[in-house]
């Protein structure tokens, strides 16, 4: 093994695989910033360019773009409350607090340290014991993935900060939401009456953009003194660069590890993606925090579980990518695509046919969390200059970035209508208390939960054994279950004092 | 950061120049389906080998959603100005039939056949049975105790599956996936018992050894597989079936203009790119001019029609 990597480390020496790669990671973390421009939308675009080049460099390239657009959707998260990608949606909970508090600085700092840690980490685990991995993830089905996508429901009480029913509601409207469109089981339409595009269904990311840039750009028009208020002690506190004290850094490694741990084994499961893996870790910062309280209100280790979390989950979703030629899911279906066009067979005799490729792609990955570290840190100060930005250019900006970003996402004017509307929404709610997170993460479990609950009962022929029959099922049940009686509990002990 | 956003700005400028020889207004390719996936690098590559002999840019144009239906339902509409392409796939044949949207061939003027595909019934290697005959033998034996699993209701290997049930008189429980690389996925973790996916699909894991295929629902043996059954070898009887794509310009192009550009095409799709491009995929080269492809398209039509409607999945 130690040979094959110093064999990588050699290959991947070389200029333009190092240009090429630093090249993806630089473009990665603008598609990633840029609401609307997800992972998966840069990689698919820019992979027709790697098509000319040799195969480390045109894969590497890509990887970059990959890696450095988790990195990249947290940066606007936390400073203009937009998430770039579905993947920061989470971090935005206690990103943009934190900004408002006058920490966007340490925040930055905070999110580009879990996430090239995070992202090194799971290169690790990837790179050390992927095949034994590879055979857990192929233990994933309707029924684990359905019990999974439960398990994930839960994680609207964590949201729902304030008044639970409001987090019910918006929770609940996020699954209505994902229902319109065709049945993904039956064929069958819903909801959809005459319209072609509601056929389609609902884009989920087009309803994020507006719930949480839009809303927030209209909140900017409305110019409550309030607001103004808040941004002017924005810049001001962030030219105290209140920088991360090692203190800090030591209480977040507990929640760094435990994200990331997280982020690699959803990034092998087949099926559930990076925004997934950000809320279940967030989810599971809060639960097992002293505090629980100070989340959503600017806490640390709210944007260190989250960020952690969506960079790790790429070395994840290279196990099962690399040792079985599948995809976990929708970047790595196409990065499967650009090793094809490159005569690349993933799959079990990768490793054999092309070892020395494996490795270098191996010593790449690691190389581009390191530089998203330095690219990041180092453009730390750049990025808070978005706060000094007048009011009244900020909104124009952003309102573009929406429009342009949620037209990009299908080439549709259609999603635009969607986006605005959501953003009417999410004025509305935010104006009445509503959390908007749990209607996101509806609509993203939504239809995950109902098509692989139907697919789990059609493979059990209608037998309901099939969820306590297998033992990840059952174990991802029994804590859902236990995640959704906490409350009861809880209640019942402070009654008996 | 600066200078990697110059970067990127030069690179975009230089994607824009293209009226350089035969001032040729660009093309548009529309593409039915998500950007990286099958039909899309299809398209991507065979693009790219046509532009020369265009002597135009083509610009393709991702639009994906509700069954590839919003794709060429916008490709139909397009001015018929042989400027607006679409790159069509076999559901065009199937939509109108399930009563999902209101769009068939009748909206395009053929090009060329790009692509042709056809069904397979593949299992795990150590499944107990080694030939399609021992697979219906058990499959008569135990109704709806196989699980198949396929890309989703009403998807073409739905229908492939049905199809198949229907002509060995044999039921299978119908598993529908998103697509059919999660259905793969199921059979290669043992969840599911068979999928009924194209040949092409399932190529890497019977190289691999981890899939057999029984039998292909073609007259001939694939050259991608030559060692894959096909089912009239068997002695089974099955109707042919697969999956295609293929080039079309909205109704009432000019005749004119869609000999030019199956000129092109056609020139691009014998080019040694795409050639190693396909055979890399195990995607099948069929390749047929307006005329074939007008009488194909009729042929796929009835038939999905008739199908659809002995198999009870038309509304």
């Amino acid at each position: 093994m130690l040979e094959m990597l110093g064999q990588g480390l050699v290959l991947a020496m070389q200029w333009q695989v190092l240009l090429f790669l630093l090249l993806g990671v630089v473009v990665g973390i603008i598609v990633g910033s840029l609401p609307g421009l997800t992972s998966t939308m840069g990689v698919a675009l820019l992979l027709p360019l790697t098509f000319a080049m040799e195969a480390a460099t045109g894969i590497l390239f890509l990887i970059g773009v990959y890696f450095g657009s988790m990195y990249g959707g947290s940066v606007t998260a936390i400073l203009i409350n937009t998430p770039g990608s579905p993947a920061a949606a989470a971090t935005v909970l206690d990103g943009y607090p934190m900004t408002r508090k006058g920490e966007a600085y340490k925040a930055l700092q905070i999110s580009t340290l879990c996430s090239s840690i995070g992202g090194f980490i799971s290169v690790l685990v990837l790179i050390l014991v992927a095949p034994q991995l590879a055979a857990f993830a192929l233990r994933f089905s309707a029924p684990e993935t359905f019990a999974l996508a439960l398990f994930g429901l839960s994680i609207i009480s964590t949201l729902s900060s304030g008044s639970m029913v409001k987090g019910l509601i918006s929770g609940f409207a996020g699954l209505l939401l994902a229902t319109i469109g065709l049945d993904p089981i039956s064929g069958i339409t819903r909801f959809s009456g005459d319209s072609l595009h509601l056929l389609g269904g609902i884009s989920f990311i087009a309803v994020m953009i507006g719930l949480f840039a839009m809303s927030e750009v209209f909140r900017m028009m409305e110019g409550s003194s309030a607001v103004r208020a808040a941004t002017g002690q924005m810049v001001k506190s962030v030219k105290d660069k209140a920088g991360l004290s090692w203190k800090e850094f030591k209480s977040l490694i507990v929640t760094l590890l435990r994200s990331t741990g997280i982020g690699t084994g959803i990034g092998m499961i087949p099926g559930a993606g990076a925004d997934v893996a950000a809320f279940v870790a967030y989810n599971e910062a809060k639960r097992f925090d002293k505090d629980p309280e100070s989340f959503g209100k600017g806490s640390l280790k709210g944007v260190a579980a989250p960020e952690a979390a969506n960079n790790s989950l790429t070395g994840g979703a290279m196990v099962p990518l690399l040792t079985l030629g599948i995809p976990g899911d929708a970047v790595t279906a196409v990065l499967l695509g650009a090793l094809l066009v490159q005569g690349l067979q993933p799959g079990p005799m990768l490793f054999e046919n092309n070892g020395p490729l494996v490795y270098t792609l191996f010593i790449g990955m690691l190389l581009a969390n390191v530089l998203i570290f330095v690219i990041g840190w180092s453009c730390i100060r750049l990025f808070t200059r978005i706060l000094s930005v007048p009011i009244g250019l900020m909104i124009p900006v952003i309102l573009v970035l929406c429009v342009v970003g949620a037209y990009a996402l299908n080439n549709q004017f259609f999603d635009v209508i969607v986006m605005l509307l959501a953003g009417m929404l999410g004025y509305a709610m935010k104006r009445y208390d509503f959390p908007v997170a749990p209607l996101v993460l509806g609509m993203i479990l939504g239809p995950m939960m109902e098509s692989n609950l139907r697919r789990a009962l059609i493979m059990s022929q209608g037998s309901l054994d099939i969820f306590y029959t297998r033992p990840v099922t059952a174990v991802l049940l029994l804590l859902a279950l236990a995640t959704l009686l906490s409350p009861l509990f809880r209640w019942l002990r402070t009654r008996r004092r | 950061m600066k200078r990697a956003l110059l970067l990127i700005a030069l690179l975009m400028i230089h994607g824009c120049g293209g009226d350089g020889e035969g001032q040729q207004r660009p093309l548009t390719l529309i593409v039915p389906t998500a950007p990286g996936g099958g039909t899309d690098t299809v398209a991507r590559v065979l693009a790219t080998q046509a532009e020369p002999a265009l002597g135009a840019p083509i610009g393709v144009k991702n639009l994906p959603g509700a069954s590839s239906a919003i794709g060429m339902f916008q490709g139909a509409n397009a001015p018929a100005d042989g400027e607006t392409l679409t790159m069509v796939v076999a559901e065009l044949a199937i939509l109108k039939s399930l009563g999902l949207a209101d769009i068939d061939h009748r909206g395009f003027a053929p090009i060329m056949l790009v692509n042709y595909d056809p069904a397979a019934i593949t299992v795990r290697r150590d499944a107990p049975y080694d030939t399609i005959n021992e697979f219906l033998d058990y499959a008569r034996e135990h109704p709806n105790a196989l699980l198949m699993g396929n890309s989703g209701t009403g998807s073409i290997w739905h229908v492939a599956a049905e199809t198949f049930g229907h002509a060995t008189d044999t039921r299978y429980t119908h598993v529908p996936f998103e697509g059919a690389a999660p259905a793969i996925t199921a059979l290669l973790g043992g969840h599911i018992d068979a999928v009924s996916v194209s040949a092409a699909e399932v190529l890497p894991y019977v190289n691999s050894g981890e899939f057999k295929i029984l039998g292909v629902m073609a007259a001939q043996r694939i050259e991608a597989l030559p060692e894959a059954p096909t089912f009239t070898e068997a002695g089974v009887e099955v109707p042919e079936f697969g999956t295609w794509r293929g080039l079309v310009a909205p109704a009432g192009t000019s005749q004119e203009r869609i000999d030019q550009l199956a000129a092109a095409f056609t020139e691009a799709a014998q080019s040694n790119e795409f050639q190693a491009f396909m055979a890399g995929r195990g995607f099948g080269i069929e390749i047929l001019p307006p005329a074939g492809f007008a009488t194909f398209l009729d042929e796929q039509a009835a038939f999905f029609e008739r199908t659809l409607s002995t198999l009870g999945l038309a509304p």
